[in-house]
């Protein structure tokens, strides 16, 4: 597993080279920003379970045969299966945006991930989706600008500092991205 | 590689739960002390030259012949600052990571058996590594608390061949 410090570390060993001047600007800019990372792996962290359950229910309400016999989440044991598997993608994503670098989430968890969920038939439409509503939820909430029309009764704000957080933004939905784009 | 933030991460994933406030408390802890070590490394990676030529020249005034297998004393010498260097760069990369990770992987591991089979003394880098970090001035070369990071790191490998 690295993360954003001992990955500049292992380019500049591959070259034999000492890491300096921009490689350390960047390094520098993650530190200066570190609260902003922080606040959004907790946003991520604290709303997980609203996030997970909201994409699930998200894919069931668009394609209502998921729930009929034979379809991807029938039966119980399925559908918590979905759910357990919703939170273990997001927990990894918060994982690979506290580190600022997306190897742990490629080596621990989408490595495979695709050869499984094809032996397994779940369907791969239906998951991409649920990993879209949890990329637009997350990034929702790590800049605070969910609103309650869409969020109803569970509606909550994080309330930390308001900034530019545009990087950081990109950078968490990135990972989405790199989620959907494993198993599709 | 290990670093705060790795170690976090590792324990965290055993565990199966996602990131605690605990988990980034430690992770700003590091942070927090990240901006010394930056300014350590950066400054090594602008000087590391003219620093390994230092420890070369404070190794020669101890050990005049220099130690290992027989050569001449140019190559000799070339090889004692290149090896210098070598340690340097993993200092540098410790700065950077927050850790010995690096030191440990590439530098010590192994170590002692590398020079025992080219029967090289590792007291000649312990004289040229203590010549640094004697050396080291606060604020001529750098800050305070960088410093204290720099010789924290020439300490540990000092005393990983001692």
């Amino acid at each position: 597993m690295l993360d954003a410090f001992s990955r500049a570390v292992a380019s500049a060993d591959a070259g034999g080279k000492f890491v300096g001047g921009g490689d350390l600007d960047a390094l520098k800019s993650f530190v200066a920003e570190g609260n902003k990372r922080l606040d959004a792996v907790n946003a991520i962290a604290s709303n997980a379970s609203c996030i997970v359950t909201d994409a699930v229910a998200g894919i069931v309400c668009e394609s209502p045969g998921l729930t009929a016999p034979g379809g991807g989440v029938y039966t119980n044991r399925k559908m918590a299966a979905c759910l357990r598997d919703g939170e273990i993608v997001l927990r990894y994503i918060t994982y690979a945006v506290l580190t600022g670098d997306a190897s742990v989430l490629n080596d621990r968890c989408l490595n495979g991930l695709k050869e499984t969920y094809s032996a397994l038939g779940v369907p791969v439409g239906n998951t991409t989706r649920a990993v879209a509503i949890m990329k637009a939820c997350a990034v929702a909430h790590v800049n605070d600008t969910n609103t309650e029309a869409q969020a109803g009764s569970k509606f909550r704000t994080m309330g930390a500092t308001k900034g530019d957080c545009a990087a950081l933004t990109a950078e968490v939905a990135g990972y989405f991205d790199a989620v959907g784009a494993a198993i599709s | 590689m290990k670093s705060v933030v790795t170690t976090v991460v590792a324990a965290a994933d055993q565990g199966a739960r996602f990131p605690s406030s605990s988990d980034l408390e430690s992770v700003q802890g590091s942070l927090q002390r990240a901006a010394a070590r930056m300014e350590a490394a950066d400054k090594l990676a602008g000087n590391y030259d003219a620093v390994a030529q230092e420890a070369v020249d404070a190794i020669y005034s101890k050990y005049p012949n220099g130690q290992g297998r027989d050569m001449d004393a140019g190559t000799q010498k070339e090889k004692c600052k290149r090896d210098i260097v070598h340690y340097l760069r993993l200092i540098n990369y410790s700065l950077v990571v927050g850790g010995t990770g690096p030191i440990d992987e590439w530098g010590v591991s192994g170590a002692r058996e590398v020079y025992k089979a080219l029967s090289i003394g590792t007291d000649t880098y312990v004289a040229g590594l203590s010549a640094l970090r004697s050396r080291g001035c606060a604020p001529r070369d750098l800050s305070a608390q960088a410093l204290v990071e720099y010789n924290g790191l020439l300490s540990y490998l000092i005393n990983s061949m001692s």
